[in-house]
């Protein structure tokens, strides 16, 4: 296989000095505009008079900032994102923190039972093929019993815990993949639990780790269903939450309703332009890799 | 390692994830099972019912409705979604300026929340302020209710899904290609009758793997289908367009019979474990292969 690999590699190369393939280019391209015309469209009508999106939507006199400087007056848009990103850094980095230990133990140390240690590994990763929908009511009930409906934990726990069996998952594939030498060469110099976790293993981790942060930031930022349910105080209003909340808020006035959809979308747009690379390679990696 | 696996050192390790994993998401599935056979409206206190829920809701023509609805969009994601993510991988791997552009810009949606992507289709499908019909009338063609009408609304949200979706598997089928000898490719670049029958007989058998864990994932994604819908028809007209999802989370959020909400969640996840049942024995013989 790797030999074919190479060999499709060096007669892609010699490819890439002929001629683009004009048919195909057109193609390509005609489908991509089509994909990104609903951005494009609603960024047009952002520019909008809510009156002009009425009368005579395609034409293209009239067009102003007003509707951005009415939405940022607003639309706390600021303490929106300082929500989410609250939320979803400390549910990113606990759920990897108490993952990576789960999933340390499971492979690296020695249970005085094995049965113990199968037990706990189908037991969490199980928890892959729940939907999040069976979750919501009671989740809503355990934060009200446990007292933090309406705080930034509400979603934070829910959040950290169904990253768990994912990240777990992946963990554990990637600590079963190399072999253990590093750390035991560790331990008989004398390092602790601590050391060998955090100083030693975690180090090699960091491809994966990053992998991990960017599927499950994309997870928490795109999550409606537990915000809407665990979520009522506005002040702690998350992006999805803002985004629902618009088309109620800008009933009549589609301008300001396609600038505040542009200000969500745009940083979005911006930040997956910057991580690309480790977006689409964390979103597939599962489906690719064997 | 053994000296490092004393008995309470392996308990700080694992008790932390148990701990929130048992809290948040053990505990509460077993809770939804319990409870969707009880009659439970949050007021009074739940009372045992059997299976009274089931045969309310199979006996709901909403409920048959939400799950046409979910059926129509899995048949779109298997006719309309995965066909053209292929086409467009194959169509991306020529030589085309800036192609790695492209392929990024193809795959923006799948990074879009759902919810934002309803709202941005209200301005294309919208039979009144929609652009789609704005072009379909300065044409003098017919202007359809694409949203809000009875036939046409589930169409429309399985190709929102489709529209979120297809670069998400473009890219996974484009990886997959990747991995063939590029003799194989070039027989695909031949155009016309010729080309499609090579491609059928010589580039898609040799990736169909590629095929199944695509279609499982689109498939697995087919149960979630939810914002889309919130945002784009509120389920409307008269839960014309619910999808087995939004479904249940109106009769549980919205109407607070929880009892029957928590039945309908059963349903969704048993129907959701069976095609994740699908993926993990391909997925062992795919090893074992």
């Amino acid at each position: 296989m790797t030999a074919a690999i190479t060999r499709a590699r060096s007669t892609r190369a010699r490819g890439r000095s002929q001629a683009y393939a004009i048919p195909s280019s057109i193609g390509g391209y005609v489908v991509t505009l089509l994909i990104a015309i609903p951005l494009l469209w609603i960024a047009f009508l952002s520019l909008k008079r809510s009156a002009d999106i009425l009368a005579d939507p395609l034409s293209l006199s009239g067009l102003s900032l007003n509707n951005y400087i009415k939405v940022l007056g607003s639309l706390p848009l600021a303490q929106m994102y300082f929500n989410t990103i609250v939320i979803a850094l400390v549910a990113v980095v606990v759920g990897a923190a108490v993952s990576y230990m789960l999933a340390f133990a499971l492979t690296r140390m020695v249970f005085g039972r094995r049965r113990v240690r199968s037990a706990m590994t189908y037991y969490v990763l199980a928890g892959i093929s729940i939907p999040v929908f069976i979750l919501l009511f009671p989740v809503y009930r355990i934060d009200i019993a446990l007292g933090i409906f309406g705080t930034y934990l509400a979603l934070i726990l829910p959040y950290t815990a169904l990253t768990i069996p994912f990240t777990t998952l992946v963990f554990m594939g990637y600590l079963n993949d190399f072999p253990a030498e590093l750390e035991e060469a560790a331990v008989i110099d004398g390092a602790g639990l601590w050391t060998v976790c955090v100083r030693v293993v975690l180090p090699l981790m960091r491809p994966v780790i990053a992998t991990v942060f960017v599927l499950n930031t994309v997870f928490i930022f795109n999550e409606y269903a537990f915000a809407s349910v665990l979520i009522n105080d506005p002040n702690l209003y998350t992006i999805s939450l803002a985004v629902s909340s618009l088309k109620g808020e800008y009933a009549i006035d589609y301008g300001g309703m396609m600038a505040a959809a542009t200000l969500v979308l745009l940083p979005q747009l911006i930040l997956y332009t910057i991580f690309q690379r480790q977006v689409i390679g964390g979103l597939t990696v599962g489906a690719v890799k064997g | 390692m053994t000296w490092l696996s004393s008995r309470w050192k392996i308990a700080v390790m694992v008790v932390p994830a148990l701990l929130l994993f048992s809290v948040f998401i053990a505990y509460p599935v077993v809770y939804s099972l319990v409870f969707s056979f009880t009659r439970f409206n949050g007021f009074e206190s739940p009372a045992f019912n059997g299976g009274a829920n089931y045969a309310t809701l199979f006996a709901d023509k909403f409920f048959w409705r939400s799950l046409g609805n979910t059926a129509i969009i899995f048949v779109v994601t298997l006719v309309v979604l995965i066909p053209l993510a292929f086409g467009l991988a194959l169509l991306m791997q020529r030589r085309i300026p800036a192609a790695g552009a492209l392929r990024s810009l193809v795959f923006a949606p799948a990074i879009i929340a759902p919810i934002l992507s309803g709202l941005i289709w209200i301005f294309i499908l919208d039979p009144h302020v929609g652009l789609l019909n704005r072009i379909l009338g300065q044409l003098g063609l017919p202007e359809p209710e694409w949203i809000g009408g009875n036939t046409l609304t589930p169409f429309s949200v399985s190709w929102v899904y489709v529209w979120s979706q297809l670069g998400f598997a473009m890219t996974i089928f484009y990886a997959g290609l990747q991995l063939l000898p590029a003799e194989v490719l070039e027989a695909s670049e031949i155009d016309g009758a010729n080309g499609i029958k090579r491609v059928w007989y010589v580039v898609v058998p040799m990736i169909r793997e590629t095929f199944i864990i695509i279609t499982v994932l689109m498939i697995t994604g087919v149960f979630k289908v939810f914002e889309i819908v919130l945002v784009l028809t509120g389920g409307g007209p008269v839960h014309a367009s619910e999808t087995l999802v939004s479904y249940t989370y109106f009769i549980t959020f919205s109407s607070q019979r929880y009892g029957l909400g928590m039945a309908g969640a059963v349903i969704v996840t048993v129907l959701g474990m069976i095609v994740g049942l699908a993926y993990l024995i391909v997925a062992r013989r795919r090893q074992v292969a």
